[in-house]
């Protein structure tokens, strides 16, 4: 098995936020933002892999993602989707010890 | 210009009764204490659709893995983990009341730090010679001879909206009719990121509205918007 990578950890997270958008997006006079604010924040992550590279993540970190992973697969209200929108990349930053 | 209170109309009564909960002032002090990670924290977990205290733990590993050493910072994260879950274990409508009227009282917290209790208000309307007044208060004024400030405080980015622009920025134009001095500001307990987006997306004037995200709270206690 190959350590586990912040890079593995933001695919899962972009893979997640992905599924949370398409909640989202079922508040039609939203799409729009919800799209945006989906793009700005997925933006903010691909320079936080790039910067990474292959580095190594801390197994408390990976933990950490994976319970917010889990906790936004919980969501199916998606007004509360989009809440989480904004909510959840700012806890897996957080989690990777990056700013938002 | 002057201020007056709002009117007290039954919805008014009843968020009064939320605005003077002890548990909205506890964890509004203790988040006015709180590093940007704790206020994160807050808002996940008031936010968030269980209330699994060890699940929340480990999301948190900057704030509670065994690296933290204990400590006041340990001990404020462990007490606003559980104001908030109090908070989230109640229905979804009184949640959201609560998770605004922390946002205001934090508000008002910092800036009596600046300004001093007694130049505090909340819930005040604006009134200028000649112009009808709007019937929404304002969350927070300061109140001070020449140093005057009016801020409407939000929970999420989402809460960012023509109206609330408009409102603000109705009032700072309207004061400066009157050659008097409104600094008027938007607080949003949510990512600047977020801010920033929602904000892009709104038609009314508001380059004369500060925004004060969660990570520039602090701001508030320091200097006028």
């Amino acid at each position: 098995m190959s350590p586990a990578t912040v890079a593995a950890a933001i695919d899962r997270v972009l893979s997640a936020y992905a599924e949370l958008t398409e909640l989202g997006e079922e508040i039609e006079d939203e799409w729009s933002y919800v799209n945006d604010l989906s793009s700005a924040w997925r933006e903010r992550f691909e320079v936080v892999a790039v910067s990474a590279g292959v580095a190594g993540i801390d197994p408390a970190a990976d933990a950490a993602i994976d319970r917010a992973i889990d906790e936004i697969a919980r969501i199916t209200d998606p007004h509360r989707a989009i809440d989480w929108l904004s909510t959840f990349p700012q806890v897996a930053l957080l989690a990777l010890g990056e700013t938002a | 210009m002057r201020f007056q209170d709002a009117a007290r109309d039954g919805r008014a009564v009843v968020y009064a009764g939320i605005q003077a909960d002890p548990l909205v002032r506890r964890v509004a002090a203790l988040l006015a204490e709180a590093s940007s990670a704790q206020r994160v924290l807050a808002r996940a977990v008031m936010n968030g659709e269980t209330t699994d205290v060890t699940g929340w733990l480990a999301m948190f590993p900057t704030l509670f893995g065994p690296s933290v050493p204990a400590g006041p910072e340990r001990t404020r994260s462990d007490a606003i983990l559980a104001g908030s879950l109090e908070i989230a274990q109640r229905g979804e409508q009184v949640r959201s009341q609560f998770r605004g009227a922390i946002v205001e009282e934090l508000t008002a917290i910092l800036l009596a730090r600046r300004t001093g209790d007694a130049a505090i208000r909340r819930e005040r309307r604006i009134l200028f010679d000649g112009v009808r007044a709007e019937i929404h208060p304002y969350d927070v004024t300061v109140e001070r001879d020449g140093a005057t400030e009016a801020y409407d405080c939000k929970w999420g980015a989402r809460g960012i909206n023509d109206d609330v622009l408009h409102q603000l920025d109705d009032a700072r134009s309207h004061a400066a009719d009157e050659e008097e001095v409104l600094r008027v500001a938007l607080v949003v307990f949510d990512a600047e990121r977020s801010c920033d987006v929602r904000l892009a997306r709104q038609y009314a004037p508001h380059d004369g509205t500060a925004i004060v995200p969660l990570e520039s709270l602090d701001r508030l206690a320091e200097v006028a918007p």
